[in-house]
C-alpha cells in the first residue's frame, strides 16, 4: 500500500511539491493498482534486451567549439556566471 | 583490523573532447563558462554523443588494473538534483544487469600487496560551484559549467587497505599508471580526486567524500581512524554515515542531514544503446598499450646495468622515462640515466617547469655523449644542463657561451700542473712514494680550472712530472 | 485558392507555375487566421512566413535550385526546436525558452525549402493523448468542436486536418502521432525506432518515442521519410535505412500479404462503430488480395501498464532538467534556499505532468525498483519476441488505432486510468520500435475513425505501400470548418 511518507518521500525527491499528500495516496495507488497486472505477465526469467552500437560507430574525439556564444543565450549573472539559490549546509 | 576502500576519480585529460559533446575535455583554459555547448548543458532536446576514445582509453585503464573488461558497456542515468548538474542526472555506469561496466574485477600489485578493484566506471564530471559572500546568510552560489561532461574514470577499490600508508603508496602507483598510459596528466589541477570508507575493527563503514587532493585524503583517512578509535575506546557507537572533509578544519564533518535522502533511482540510459567492444577491438588496446612501468624497470636494470634505484625513478616517472627511452645509446645509457636522476630532476619537478622546459632528447644525448668523451665535465654538465632546459640553445653554443669547456689543451694544462707542482712540494714528494696521494693533486689541478680540466688528461700529465 | 491539396499536389503546382509560394502561403496565413479562434492548432504562428515564401518564389524564377519542399507550409509541434524561436512544450515552465539550435529534422527540412508556419499544440511535455493538459488550452477537434482533436500531437493533426499547412511534424510515444491523427481523420506515422533523428525533440520517454510526419496521404508521408529519415551523428540511437526511397513502389499493391488482425485490439471496451469500420477494413483489404487472420498476442494484456511504467520513469528523470536556473521563465533566485527554490520554480508544472513526476518518482524509487521498472522492461522484452515471432507469419498486423471515438472535452480528463484504454492498440509499436500508421478509414456520427497498421522493423516501405492500398480504397469527406 502506498503511504503518506512515501508520498512526501518522492515528492521531496522528485522536487515536486504537492498540496495535498493524501490526495496524491489515492491517485499513486489507483496507478500502482494497475501497474500490478505486470506481476502476472510471467516474466520473472525473461532477459532484457537493448539496442546496441559498435565502438568504432561512435563520435570521434575532437574539440569542435559551439558556434554561438551560448551562455549569452541563457541567464547569466556576474559576467557569464549562472546563478544558483544559496546551498543549504 | 582497519578496513580502508577507495573511489578514486580520474579525469581523462589527454582526450580532445568532453565525453558526450565535442567541448573541450580540459576545460581549465577558458573564461567562465566559454566550453559549453547545447550537449553540455543539457539543453531540452540534446542527446548524448559518445566519445569513442573515451571508451577506448577507459578500458585501457580498465586492462592496466588487471580488470575484466566486458563486451557490451551500459550506461545508467544517477539521479539527482545539484546546481552543477545540468540535467539533474549524471549519465555513469552501474552491473545491475551483468557486467556492463567499462572495467569489471581486477588487481594491483602495491609493494608485496595485492590491492583489489571491484569495478572500473566511466562517466561524467560535473560542473563547479563558486561560493560568494562570507556568512551563510548572504552567500551566493555561482555556476561554472566548464567541466561539466568532462571524461571522468572511476575507480572502485575493495576495502583492502589497512592504514594511510598504504593508501598513500597506492595511489602514488596509481598516478604513475594513469600517466604512463598517456590516458591523464594526474598533476593537472582536480585531474584526479578520490573518496574513502573507513572502517576500524568492530566499527561500521564510515564514507568521506569531498576531499580536495591526494594529500589531504591520507589526513582525512587518518583523521577518521582515530576518530573511530576514540569514540570505540569510549565505547560510544560509530554511525554508519557519510562524512565530508572540512579542508579548513582538517577534520571530518557528519553529513548525514544532505545524504539520507539519498535514492538515486538509478535506470538505463536510453540515448545510448549498449556499446559493443569486440573482442578484436580490446586485443587491439591490449597490443597499443605502452609499456608498463615494472616492465621499463626491468628492461632498465637488465639492459643498461642501471642500479635498481635509479631505474625505479627512471621508469615511474612517464616524463623522465620518454626523455630517457629517446636519447640513450647502448654506450649513455648509463649517463643518460644520471643525468636525469641526478641533474634534470631538480630543474623540472614542477607541471609548469615542464611545460617550459626547452630540453629535447637531442640535447641530452648530446651531453651524455660529451660527458664520456670528456668534452665537459661532469660538475660542468651540470650547469649547461641548467641552460640549455632554460634556453634551449644547443650544447656547443651553451659551452662556448659560459666557457664550461674542459681544458684539453696540453700546453695550457701543462702551464697549471706546473703551477700546482711547486706550490705543493710537501704532496709532490709523497705522491712520489704513495701514489694515491696524487689525486689530491689532481684536486687541486680542478680547483684552479674551476672544475674544467679534462680529469684523464690531468692525471696522465701529472704522473709525468712528477714520476 | 484551393488549400486543401496534398504535399505532392503542391510541389507539382509549384513547381509548373500554376501557384506562387506567396499566393499560398499568404492565402493558408489568412486561413490559419480564420480558424484558429475555433481550433487553437498553434502556440506560435510563424509572421515571416511570406518572406520565406518571397524568397523561394524568387528562387525559382532565377533558376536557382530549390529544395524538394518548394515553400511547402508546415507546423512543427511545440516541442521540437527551431533555432531562436520559442520551444515551450506547453509549458509555463518553458514559456521563456528559445531554442539555440536546430533539431536535426529541422535541419533537413530547412535544406528543403520548407517553410515553417508556426508551432502547435501538445498535451505539456507530450503527456496526455486530447491536448487538454496543454498549459495554453485545448485544440479542438475540426469535425466537431467540442470533441477533443486527440493527442499528444493534437496541434498538429488539426492543422492537417484543418487545411493550415499541408503537413506538421508531431511525436509519438505512446501513440502520439497515430491518436489525433485518427480523432482528426489524417494519416499519422510513427517509423521504425531510430528512423529518425530525435536530436531536437524534448525528450518524454526517450527510449521509445519517435518524430512522426503527419500528413493528408500516405505518399505525403512516404515523401516526407525521405526526407527526414536516416542515420544522425547527433543521436546514437538512429540506424542506417541507406538512403531508402519510401516513394519509389509505394503503388506495389498488398496482394498476397499475410495480414495478422490482432485479438487483444478488438475487445473489450470497443466502440461499435469502431469494430464495423475494422471489419469493413478487413473486407477491403481482401479484396485488394490481402489474407486476413486473426492472430492473438496475450502480452499486449500488459502493455499498457509496462507503458506508463517506463514512460514515467524516463519522464521523471528527462525532466529533471527543468530547475529555472539556466532557462526558464522569469523567477529569481534571491532568498531561497536551493531545495525549496527548485520545488517552488518547479510548481509552474501542470497537473498531469506534477502526477507523472510523482509517478515516475516512485516507480523507480529504491523500493520498487525491481518490482515495476525491472518488470516492465521485461514485459517490453517478451512482447518484443511475441511480436517478431508473429511477423514470421504475417506481413503486417492490423488493427483500429484507437477503439473509441473523439471523446468530448472534458469528459476523461479526470481519469486517468479510463484514458488507458484509448492507448492500448498504440503503444506495443513503441514498446516494440516497430513502425505503425494510422490511415484515416471511416466517419461516424461525423467523428474520424482511423485504421492502423504496423510491420516489422525497418519495414518502413513495405507498410507505406500497404497503406497506400488500403487508403486509396475509401473516399472521405471533407471536414466543414
Amino acid at each position: 500500500m502506498v503511504s503518506k511518507e512515501e508520498i512526501e518521500h518522492v515528492s521531496k525527491l522528485m522536487k515536486i511539491e504537492i498540496d495535498d499528500p493524501i490526495e496524491y495516496v489515492e491517485k499513486v495507488q489507483k496507478m500502482i493498482d494497475f501497474f500490478d497486472v505486470l506481476d502476472s505477465a510471467g516474466v520473472e526469467s525473461e532477459e532484457i534486451s537493448m539496442p546496441e552500437i559498435e565502438i568504432e560507430a561512435l563520435r570521434k574525439d575532437e574539440h569542435l567549439p559551439f558556434s554561438d556564444k551560448l551562455i549569452e543565450k541563457l541567464n547569466h549573472y556576474k559576467g557569464t556566471y549562472v546563478r544558483a539559490p544559496k546551498m543549504s549546509s | 583490523m582497519t578496513k580502508i576502500g577507495l573511489e578514486i576519480h580520474c579525469q581523462l585529460t589527454n582526450l580532445e573532447s568532453k565525453l558526450f559533446c565535442s567541448c573541450k575535455a580540459n576545460y581549465r583554459e577558458f573564461e567562465i563558462n566559454e566550453n559549453i555547448c547545447p550537449i553540455c548543458m543539457g539543453l531540452p532536446g540534446t542527446l548524448p554523443r559518445l566519445n569513442q576514445e573515451a571508451v577506448k582509453k577507459a578500458t585501457t585503464i580498465a586492462m592496466a588494473l588487471n580488470c575484466s573488461t566486458p563486451e557490451k558497456i551500459a550506461f545508467f542515468r544517477k539521479n539527482y538534483f545539484y546546481p552543477d548538474l545540468p540535467k539533474n542526472f549524471q549519465i555513469t555506469q552501474l552491473n545491475i544487469y551483468g557486467d556492463t561496466s567499462i572495467g569489471g574485477t581486477g588487481s594491483i600489485l602495491v609493494g608485496d600487496k595485492k590491492i583489489r578493484i571491484r569495478r572500473i566506471q566511466l562517466e561524467e564530471d560535473p560542473g563547479r560551484l563558486i561560493y560568494e559572500g562570507s556568512s551563510s546568510k548572504n552567500q551566493i552560489t555561482l555556476v561554472d559549467y566548464n567541466r561539466a561532461g568532462t571524461p571522468l574514470v572511476e575507480i572502485v577499490t575493495e576495502p583492502d587497505f589497512e592504514n594511510p600508508k598504504e593508501v598513500r603508496d597506492f595511489l602514488k602507483i596509481l598516478s604513475d599508471l594513469i600517466e604512463n598510459l598517456g590516458v591523464a596528466d594526474p598533476t593537472l589541477e582536480g585531474a584526479m580526486r578520490a573518496d574513502a570508507n573507513v572502517s576500524i575493527e568492530g566499527g561500521t563503514k564510515v564514507e568521506i567524500k569531498n576531499i580536495g587532493s591526494f594529500h589531504d585524503l591520507e589526513k582525512a583517512v587518518h583523521f577518521e581512524i582515530t576518530r573511530q578509535e576514540s569514540l570505540n575506546s569510549r565505547d560510544i557507537e560509530i554511525a554508519q554515515e557519510t562524512r565530508h572533509w572540512d579542508d579548513r578544519r582538517k577534520i571530518t564533518v557528519s553529513a548525514r542531514s544532505k545524504e539520507e535522502d539519498l535514492d538515486y533511482r538509478y535506470f538505463l540510459e536510453g540515448d545510448i544503446p549498449w556499446v559493443k567492444i569486440g573482442i578484436d577491438t580490446r586485443n587491439e588496446l591490449q597490443s597499443k598499450m605502452p609499456e608498463s612501468i615494472s616492465s621499463k624497470k626491468e628492461r632498465y636494470i637488465s639492459e643498461f646495468k642501471i642500479p635498481s634505484q635509479v631505474a625505479e625513478v627512471l621508469s615511474s616517472d612517464k616524463f623522465y622515462s620518454d626523455l630517457f627511452d629517446k636519447s640513450f645509446t647502448q654506450e649513455n645509457a648509463k649517463e643518460v640515466a644520471n643525468i636525469i636522476t641526478t641533474d634534470l630532476m631538480g630543474l623540472v619537478d614542477t607541471r609548469e617547469k615542464r611545460e617550459k622546459s626547452k630540453l629535447t632528447p637531442e640535447h641530452l644525448k648530446n651531453l651524455a655523449n660529451s660527458i664520456i668523451s670528456g668534452k665537459i665535465a661532469r660538475n660542468s654538465a651540470k650547469n649547461a644542463l641548467h641552460e640549455i632546459v632554460k634556453t634551449g640553445n644547443e650544447l656547443d653554443a651553451v659551452i662556448k657561451e659560459l666557457d664550461l669547456g674542459n681544458v684539453t689543451d696540453q700546453l695550457k694544462l701543462q702551464e697549471i700542473i706546473s703551477q700546482v707542482i711547486n706550490e705543493e712540494p710537501q704532496a709532490v714528494e709523497q705522491a712520489k712514494s704513495n701514489p694515491q696521494t696524487i689525486n689530491y693533486l689532481v684536486g687541486k689541478v680542478m680547483q684552479k680550472t674551476k672544475g674544467k680540466a679534462d680529469p684523464s688528461l690531468t692525471l696522465e700529465l701529472l704522473k709525468k712530472n712528477i714520476i | 485558392m484551393n488549400l486543401k491539396i496534398s504535399a505532392l499536389q503542391f510541389v507539382e503546382d509549384v513547381k509548373t507555375g500554376n501557384i506562387s509560394v506567396e499566393d499560398f502561403i499568404g492565402k493558408t496565413m489568412e486561413h490559419i487566421d480564420k480558424v484558429e479562434p475555433k481550433l487553437h492548432a498553434f502556440l506560435e504562428i510563424n509572421r515571416n512566413s511570406l518572406d520565406d515564401a518571397r524568397t523561394i518564389d524568387k528562387k525559382i524564377k532565377s533558376g536557382e535550385k530549390v529544395g524538394s519542399c518548394f515553400g511547402m507550409p508546415i507546423s512543427i509541434k511545440d516541442n521540437i526546436c527551431i533555432k531562436n524561436s520559442k520551444t515551450t512544450c506547453a509549458s509555463k515552465m518553458l514559456e521563456n525558452f528559445v531554442a539555440p539550435y536546430d533539431a536535426t529534422v529541422i535541419k533537413k527540412l530547412k535544406e528543403q525549402d520548407a517553410i515553417f508556419v508556426g508551432k502547435v499544440n501538445l498535451d505539456e511535455f507530450a503527456m496526455g493523448l486530447s491536448t487538454e493538459f496543454s498549459a495554453y488550452g485545448p485544440s479542438k477537434n475540426p469535425w466537431n468542436t467540442e470533441h477533443v482533436p486527440g493527442g499528444s500531437s493534437g496541434g498538429s493533426a488539426v492543422s492537417v486536418s484543418a487545411f493550415e499547412c499541408i503537413a506538421s511534424l508531431g511525436s509519438d510515444t505512446g501513440g502520439s502521432v497515430r491518436n489525433p491523427a485518427s480523432f482528426c481523420s489524417v494519416v499519422g506515422y510513427k517509423p521504425t525506432y531510430g528512423l529518425i533523428s530525435r536530436y531536437g525533440l524534448i525528450s518524454y520517454a526517450n527510449s521509445i518515442e519517435q518524430i512522426g510526419p503527419l500528413t493528408r496521404t500516405v505518399k505525403d508521408t512516404a515523401f516526407l521519410l525521405n526526407i527526414i529519415s536516416g542515420i544522425d551523428s547527433n543521436d546514437n540511437t538512429t540506424i542506417d535505412n541507406k538512403n531508402e526511397d519510401y516513394l519509389s513502389q509505394i503503388d506495389e499493391g498488398i496482394e498476397g500479404k499475410k495480414i495478422g488482425i490482432i485479438k487483444e485490439m478488438m475487445g473489450e471496451g470497443i466502440d461499435k462503430s469502431v469494430l464495423s469500420a475494422t471489419n469493413e477494413a478487413i473486407s477491403k483489404l481482401e479484396s485488394l488480395g490481402a489474407k486476413c487472420e486473426e492472430v492473438s498476442l496475450d502480452m499486449v494484456k500488459y502493455s499498457v501498464a509496462a507503458y506508463y511504467t517506463i514512460t514515467a520513469t524516463e519522464a521523471g528523470s528527462n525532466l529533471a532538467r527543468y530547475d529555472n536556473l539556466r532557462y526558464g521563465y522569469e523567477f529569481p533566485v534571491e532568498g531561497f534556499e536551493f531545495n525549496s527554490y527548485i520545488t517552488k520554480s518547479r510548481k509552474n508544472l501542470g497537473p498531469e505532468v506534477t502526477r507523472r513526476m510523482i509517478i515516475g518518482g516512485f516507480v523507480p524509487s529504491a523500493g520498487h525498483a525491481g518490482k515495476y521498472f525491472l518488470k516492465a522492461l521485461k514485459v517490453k522484452s517478451k512482447l518484443t519476441k511475441q511480436i517478431n515471432d508473429a511477423f514470421t507469419k504475417f506481413d503486417l498486423l492490423m488493427s483500429p488505432t484507437v477503439p473509441i471515438l473523439p471523446f468530448k472535452l472534458g469528459e476523461k480528463i479526470n481519469d486517468p486510468v479510463a484514458l488507458f484504454l484509448v492507448d492500448v492498440n498504440t503503444v506495443t509499436a513503441n514498446l516494440t520500435g516497430k513502425p505503425a500508421i494510422s490511415i484515416p478509414f471511416s466517419i461516424s456520427n461525423g467523428l474520424p475513425i482511423g485504421i492502423q497498421l504496423m510491420a516489422n522493423s525497418m519495414q518502413d516501405k513495405a507498410l507505406l505501400q500497404a497503406a497506400h492500398a488500403l487508403e486509396s480504397t475509401v473516399k472521405l469527406p471533407e471536414v466543414q470548418i
